[in-house]
């Protein structure tokens, strides 16, 4: 985390001289945030979720599960939505969605950055 | 004093599972149903056909692979096998009868003098080794061409695995059973979620076939195999699948031919029962 | 098994020892020692009842998170080996504790 900040002031610095735009430091260190947690989540070794899912963005995805879009109305309650990429046999006891959190096939942090970034689809 | 607790332990497992016994035979029209119901209007031998029987591009694909298999030579050289004599003189129709079209019908099966499955590759090794033969390895090379070369002169006859009605045998079946349905894995898992829940749907860019018909076609021909060899040889047997299924969803996979493998193939091609043997098949 | 009792009956003998004696913390090598034998014993477990994971020891695994504790042990790394002991020991609890939560399943045919 504090390398990205390190590396957000960089950007911020640079911005607010090219522009004269003053972000708050909060917006882009989600938005980074968004951009790791999109890595993971399209990563094959870590969150694979296109294995199963349709996300804007994506290729070669498969067609099991509910395209992820509108989550925000979805999951107004962002927490919730931590809770179904944690462990998704809480919703649904024989869901074929492996329990991200639950069997550590990602890391609390890791889970994380998905949920910010599912959230921002 | 393993094997005893282990013993204990399936025990236990099956003891809680006979609660809900349903009958073999009622297992079966109840999972042949739901297929039907899934895809109607579909042919029961083309469920035979995996995942080419669900998508008409990948069909057209498939059968022009079919015109010229490369499965064929692997065939050749199983039928090679067959005729060549060991050193003693014999050959493996001291084993298997004179008749090879006769063989791949008759497995797997329950021997119960020793109170276990008995599987194709099984056989092949035993006679290897009753005869003083070195046994070939378990998932592919000789023993995939031999049981390649068995499916082929058995095509067109119809799988036909019984199951006695002897406690033992059960026992092995409901194990097989339980297998097939249980998650595992650290991707949480069972054969069932892919193979039942969602053949016909897209897992990334493979298409899920469905668990009924899913041993016809055993032993197999896989590109992906073939590119993974040195030479091209892409043959392989039912359990060699089982493993890699295993190992995808981060289970560790068993050995070829273990008893958990031996048991969940008698479980999965009995609910094949009555369909054709459409033996070697290639897939991608 | 009898493996498994011994290793076990060892893991409570260490952990005992040092209940008793608090004023002597554990070295990095006594804790490894009681988390291998714990770590074999959870895995004994899990095989026993068919819910091994891929990557806690079998051998074309990429990770083989208990032998290579033991490998980074030998080489006397013991913070590492107590780390990878970690994951292997947690993977094979959670291993053991599916198979339970599964040990009535199927048949299911979803809808029907
Ligand atoms: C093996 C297939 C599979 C994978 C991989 C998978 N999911 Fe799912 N997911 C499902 C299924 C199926 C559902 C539908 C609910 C159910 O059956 O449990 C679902 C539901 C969801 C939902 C709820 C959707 C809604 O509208 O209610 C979210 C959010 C979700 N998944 C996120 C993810 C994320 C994030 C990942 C990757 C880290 C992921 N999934 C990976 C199969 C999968
Ligand atoms: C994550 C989903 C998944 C799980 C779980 C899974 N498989 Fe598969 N399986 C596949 C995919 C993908 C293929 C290749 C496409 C196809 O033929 O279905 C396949 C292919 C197969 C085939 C070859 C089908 C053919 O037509 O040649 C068999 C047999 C098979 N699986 C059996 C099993 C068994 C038994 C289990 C449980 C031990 C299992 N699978 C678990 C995804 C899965």
């Amino acid at each position: 985390m504090t390398r990205l900040n390190h590396r957000f002031s960089g950007l911020a610095g640079s911005l607010v001289l090219a522009a004269g735009l003053v972000i708050t430091a909060q917006a882009a260190a989600a938005e980074d945030a968004v951009a790791a947690g999109k890595k993971l989540a399209f990563d094959r070794k870590k969150g694979n979720c296109l294995a199963c899912h349709h996300i804007e963005g994506g290729s070669l995805m498969g067609n099991i599960a509910p395209p992820l879009v509108a989550m925000k109305s979805r999951f107004p309650d962002k927490a919730k939505l931590r809770t179904q990429i944690f462990d998704p046999t809480k919703a649904n006891p024989r869901s074929i969605m492996p329990p991200f959190g639950k069997h550590r096939i990602l890391s609390d942090k890791e889970i994380d950055l998905v949920t910010e970034f599912i959230y921002s689809l | 004093m393993k094997k005893i607790v282990t013993l204990l332990l399936s025990a236990g497992l099956v003891a809680t599972a006979t609660q809900a016994f349903s009958s073999p035979q009622e297992d079966l029209q109840k999972f042949r149903t739901y297929f039907e119901q899934k895809f109607p209007g579909m042919k029961l031998d083309d469920f035979g056909n995996g995942s080419y029987a669900l998508d008409e591009s990948k069909r057209i694909q498939w059968e022009s692979m079919e015109e010229f298999p490369p499965y064929d030579e692997f065939v050749d050289k199983g039928r090679e096998i067959w005729e060549k004599p060991f050193k003693n003189g014999k050959s493996f129709a001291s084993c298997f009868g004179s008749d090879p079209s006769k063989v791949r019908v008759k497995y797997p099966h329950w021997d119960s003098k020793t109170q276990q499955v008995v599987t194709l590759e099984g056989d092949i090794n035993k006679c290897l080794k009753e005869n003083g033969e070195k046994p070939f390895g378990w998932k592919k090379g000789p023993i995939a061409w031999l049981s390649a070369f068995f499916g082929y002169e058995a095509r067109g006859q119809k799988i036909n695995v019984k199951i006695p009605n002897d406690p033992k045998a059960l026992e092995a079946y409901e194990h097989g059973r339980h297998f097939f349905y249980a998650k595992r894995g650290q991707l949480n898992m069972a054969c069932a979620d892919c193979h039942v829940k969602y053949p016909g749907h897209f897992i990334r860019g493979n298409l899920l076939s469905t668990a009924l018909g899913q041993t016809t076609h055993f032993p197999v021909y896989r590109a992906k195999w073939a590119k993974k060899s040195k030479d091209g040889d892409g043959m392989g047997t039912l359990h060699r699948r089982y493993g890699g299924c295993n190992k995808q969803v981060r289970a560790r996979p068993f050995k070829a031919q273990s008893k958990v493998y031996r048991d969940l193939e008698f479980f999965h091609q009995y609910m094949s029962n009555g369909l054709t043997i459409n033996a070697p098949g290639y897939r991608e | 098994m009898k493996k498994l009792i011994m290793t076990l009956g060892l893991a409570l003998l260490i952990a005992g020892c040092n209940a008793t004696t608090p004023s002597k913390p554990m070295s990095l090598k006594e804790q490894y020692e009681a988390k291998l034998a714990a770590t074999q014993a959870a895995v004994e477990k899990a095989a026993s009842v068919e819910g091994e994971w891929r990557d806690i020891r079998w051998k074309k695994s990429k990770k083989k998170y208990l032998p290579s504790a033991i490998k980074a042990a030998e080489a006397g790394d013991y913070e590492k080996a107590l780390k990878l002991l970690d994951i292997a020991e947690f993977q094979a609890k959670m291993g053991y504790q599916q198979a339970m939560a599964e040990k009535n399943a199927g048949p299911h045919l979803y809808g029907m």
